[in-house]
């Protein structure tokens, strides 16, 4: 036996990123494995066995939601990181950099109605695959919070891009007006995964009030597994 | 405002000479009622503010109380109001009224969790006061959302009076180590920082002009502060940064007055001296040494590093890229000192700034005050129709068009978000399942009907919203809204609303440990604002797990605990048929106080599947609620609240303190019986949900019966939401 070395996720912040902690609380409770901030000037992609992009306002959203942290030198570790399969995983103003760095396609862009919503949503998991998604069931569905002003995902060919994907569907009311009711998506293999729900905030019983159910912990659960066994 | 002419004959007396233009702006900026509290020290001094767990009083930026005996935590908070500001560009006013209000936790170096927020609003008719709500909300929204500090908790109100002049008043609640609560004490040779935004010409004597009236014409927007949320998030991190590696002896925002305000107080409360070099402050333009004093530019702190971690705590600024400059020192000789440009603009003792004279103010109750109660009657076949349009008003309705565009999410803290219980619950997760609780609570009515009940209602209000959570209550911070304090008449409410405060504290057992005075809510034309008294009740909680919501499940008993009375006095009843007049309910400080303690033990145990406190609107508003948020059905029985001498319309609508209903599981009813027996709590047995009916009965006799879906309609869709629509 070779010695055991407990994996390590990254999660990374940007000036006015502001969901690292809750992240890192989840990552260390839920998936059982290290987890650091890793403040982004400081992030080497090679000293990780997986990395999230947690949610905020990175650079205060300036220009577009994940413009400018997608120009930065940490996003340039990112793609490298993609590259070479480690895990990636975009919550909200994550998703909005993968999409801004061209690693997953598309656009979000501001919610149809102009309004910010913080609320819970149903949504379905389908297709699932990689290491974000292995306790999934094709077709499950699952509540978290949304809460954002840019989360109005856009693509001429929506059907043609989630055949391949793993992708994630508003179920009921398709609260920012996304094509296809499309709330997260997957690269093909499914190592990169975005979305807009939340699911640090839907990880612990406590934080889900009566009548919901906490959807988020399945994200943490399957990647503590997979960096242990595989995916 | 400038200085009257008493206040400046005393600044001369005591100089022995005339004032240079730097001195006067200086004195009219803290000699204002907004920084100094002139009209209203005295008064304050009235409140309780000592209980063995509070950990900082009155009288630095926020307060701070030990929440439980076995840890080290402790919980920062205060509530302040931005009011001027929000009437003339309701956006930036609101925003930066959260800036504010997020600094102030931070100066004790704490860490801000929550945003709780107050709004007063105008009636949704009327287009000037809708544009009004609407920017407010999305000040807040994107001021709250984008620092990452979630706003879960809130309380709106809506009144004609406050078509032109919304009052925001918005509270932080932070946590820090006990051992990291920034001192605060500076010693002579410290150096004076300050970091974070440019100084430019915004915000300039925003104080003063919080401190007087209205006027009609637009001059007042260069008073207005701008507020940039991305530049107070990294503010937040870079300060709490220097906190944690113990680098600070003391951090002030700088706030109402500016620069001179922060740097005099400071000084003041160390007994020391300073003096500033106006020059060396970065800028965003040039200004005037007079400007650079008293400008309210947003996302400034003064901060005072422990001797030798000066070079520590620059490292930090320069990781999140903050502006910083040096400006000057403390000194031992207790006189203010700026120099620009190598001349000196401003030598003025510290105690002459802080200590303005004190104005004589008369307090005179307003002739044939309150109106009386009328005489009204309802026929039993309206009820149907009162009841959806009672539930229908803009206080009762849903308020979900302002909570959903905040975050009350980030943190991954809240425990009962907004739309889902009485008070919010905050989970500390470093503390296993422990939390907070907070809630926030005022009725205009019932302070300008009397306002010394009124004020005792608002915090026995939110200490019952806050023990329905099943929290146990500890410690409040008020937000006084009034008038002009030059007008006996008007200022007659102020002092009868601290008093009133004053009383139910002392019974409640609550310190109030800080607030905040907003005066001078008056429009140009010598009208005052409906004043009212905010206030903000925190509490703690040993299991976040077993807090209890307000959404029914649909299989279980409704039980009232506390006993009715017919009261209609200042009800929303009574304004839906479009009178004003009577008094406000009676305050029930002793039946509150057990009521606290069985709902901790009904939370304990796992009695109720749901609780929600009887308010505004009454008995039927608050089953109405829960029917509506959770789309379950429910039967109940007037006859049965036992009140005999109550007619039907009383038993519905009275607003009766120290009421909460209860869903109860069958199967826990009689330890339930038992326990209020035990405790002396009334008890009644109102019926029982589920199905998709709201039924109201008098014995057998069915006298209303709505559909589920109608009663969801009409609270969430035809109030505000309708209205939000219409531009």
């Amino acid at each position: 036996m070779g010695e055991y070395f407990m994996p390590r996720v990254a999660v990374l912040k940007f000036p006015g990123t502001n969901c690292e902690e809750e992240t890192v609380y989840a990552v260390r409770e839920i998936s059982r494995v290290e987890a650091e901030i890793v403040w982004h000037e400081e992030f080497k992609w090679r000293m990780w066995d997986a990395v999230i992009i947690p949610g905020g306002f990175s650079y205060g959203d300036y220009g577009r939601a994940g413009l400018i942290a997608s120009w930065s030198r940490a996003s340039r570790e990112l793609v490298e990181a993609a590259d070479n399969g480690i895990p990636i995983l975009g919550i909200c103003n994550g998703f909005q950099v993968l999409v801004e760095l061209g690693l997953l396609p598309g656009a979000l862009t501001v919610n149809i109605d102009g309004v910010f919503h913080a609320k819970w949503v149903k949504v379905r998991i389908n297709n699932p695959k990689g290491p974000w998604l292995v306790l999934a069931e094709n077709g499950q569905i699952v509540e978290m919070p949304i809460a954002h002003g840019e989360g109005r995902y856009y693509h001429p060919e929506p059907h043609k891009i989630v055949v391949e994907r793993p992708w994630i569907e508003y179920i009921g009311c398709n609260p920012n007006g996304s094509v296809a009711s499309i709330a997260g998506l997957g690269s093909s293999s499914g190592e990169i995964l975005g979305l807009m729900p939340h699911p640090e905030r839907a990880a612990f019983d406590v934080q889900v009030p009566y009548p919901h159910t906490a959807g988020g912990k399945l994200f943490f659960e399957s990647i503590g597994l997979s960096l242990r066994r595989g995916w | 405002m400038p200085l009257s002419r008493d206040e400046l004959e005393y600044a001369v007396q005591v100089l022995g000479r005339k004032l240079s233009v730097e001195e006067l702006a200086v004195l009219e900026a803290e000699w204002s009622e907004h920084c100094s509290y002139k009209s209203s020290r005295r008064l304050l001094k009235l409140l309780p503010s000592n209980a063995p767990y509070v950990v900082v009083g009155p009288g630095r930026d926020a307060a701070a109380i030990r929440l439980f005996d076995d840890v080290d935590l402790v919980l920062v908070f205060r509530i302040e109001s931005h009011n001027h500001p929000s009437a003339v560009d309701p956006y930036n006013g609101a925003a930066t009224g959260v800036g504010g209000i997020v600094r102030d936790v931070l100066s004790l170096g704490a860490k801000p969790i929550a945003l709780v927020d107050a709004l007063f609003l105008g009636d949704p008719n009327d287009s000037h006061a809708r544009w009004l709500a609407k920017e407010i909300v999305r000040g807040i929204s994107d001021y709250g959302n984008r620092i990452g500090v979630p706003v879960v908790a809130g309380h709106t109100w809506h009144g004609n009076a406050y078509n032109r002049q919304p009052l925001v008043n918005v509270g932080c609640i932070g946590i820090a180590k006990l051992n990291e609560i920034v001192e605060g004490f500076v010693e002579p040779g410290d150096p004076i920082i300050v970091v974070g935004n440019a100084t430019g010409r915004d915000g300039l004597q925003g104080s003063s002009f919080a401190s007087k009236p209205l006027s009609d014409g637009n001059e007042e927007l260069a008073a207005i502060q701008v507020g940039n949320p991305f530049l107070e998030k990294l503010l937040i991190d870079a300060i709490r940064e220097a906190v944690e590696n113990r680098l600070l002896k003391h951090v002030k925002d700088l706030g109402g007055g500016g620069l001179a305000t922060a740097v005099v107080e400071t000084a003041a409360a160390s007994g020391v001296g300073a003096t500033v070099y106006l020059d060396k402050l970065h800028l965003r333009e040039k200004l005037e040494p007079v400007e650079i004093l008293v400008s309210e530019s947003q996302e400034r702190m003064l901060v005072v590093p422990k001797r030798n971690c000066l070079d520590k705590l620059i490292a930090i600024f320069d990781k999140y890229g903050i502006e910083y400059s040096t400006i000057g020192y403390f000194t031992e000789d207790k006189l203010f000192r700026a120099y620009f440009k190598g001349k000196l603009v401003v030598e003025l003792p510290i105690e002459l700034v802080v200590n303005p004279p004190e104005p004589k103010r008369a307090s005179e109750k307003p002739r044939d005050w309150p109106p009386p109660m009328p005489d009204i009657d309802i026929p039993l076949e309206k009820a149907g129709e009162v009841i959806l349009k009672l539930i229908s008003s803009p206080r009762i309705a849903s308020k979900r068009w302002i909570y959903e565009q905040y975050d009350w999410g980030v943190g991954g803290r809240t425990v009962l978000p907004p739309g889902y219980g009485d008070a919010a619950v905050i989970w500390l997760r470093e503390l296993g399942l422990r939390g907070v609780a907070v809630k926030v609570d005022g009725n205009p009515r019932y302070t300008k009907l009397d306002p010394y009940i009124g004020a005792a209602l608002a915090l026995e209000e939110a200490y019952r919203n806050v023990y329905v959570v099943g929290a146990e209550p500890l410690a409040a911070v008020d937000n006084v809204n009034a008038g002009n304090p030059e007008k006996p008449e008007q200022y007659w409410f102020f002092h009868r609303m601290v008093e009133g405060l004053a009383w139910i504290a002392r019974e409640l057992e609550i310190p109030v440990v800080g607030g905040n005075v907003s005066l001078y809510n008056e429009s140009a034309h010598g009208t005052m604002v409906d004043p009212v008294t905010t206030v903000m009740v925190v509490g703690r909680v040993f299991d976040v797990s077993k807090t209890l919501g307000y959404r029914l499940r649909g299989k279980g008993v409704l039980v009232l605990l506390g006993d009715t009375y017919p009261e209609l006095g200042g009800s929303e009843l009574l304004a839906l048929l479009g009178f004003e007049g009577g008094s406000p309910p009676k305050p029930r400080p002793a039946l509150e106080k057990k009521l606290s303690k069985l709902l901790r033990v009904v939370a304990e145990k796992r009695l109720a599947y749901a609780a929600h406190d009887v308010g505004v609107g009454g008995l039927i508003a608050s089953i109405a609620e829960m029917v509506a948020c959770s789309g379950v059905g429910a039967t109940i029985d007037l006859s049965s609240v036992g009140c005999r001498e109550c007619r039907w319309f009383e038993a519905a609508f009275s607003e009766t303190q120290a009421r909460v209903v209860l869903e109860v599981p069958s199967e826990k009813l009689d330890e339930l019986k038992l326990l209020a027996r035990k405790n002396n709590v009334p008890l009644y047995l109102l019926g029982y949900t589920g199905g998709d009916i709201f039924e109201v009965r008098i014995g057998n006799r069915i006298v209303s019966k709505i559909p589920v879906e109608k009663v969801y309609e009409v609270y969430e869709k035809t109030s505000w939401e309708k209205f939000m629509g219409v531009d």
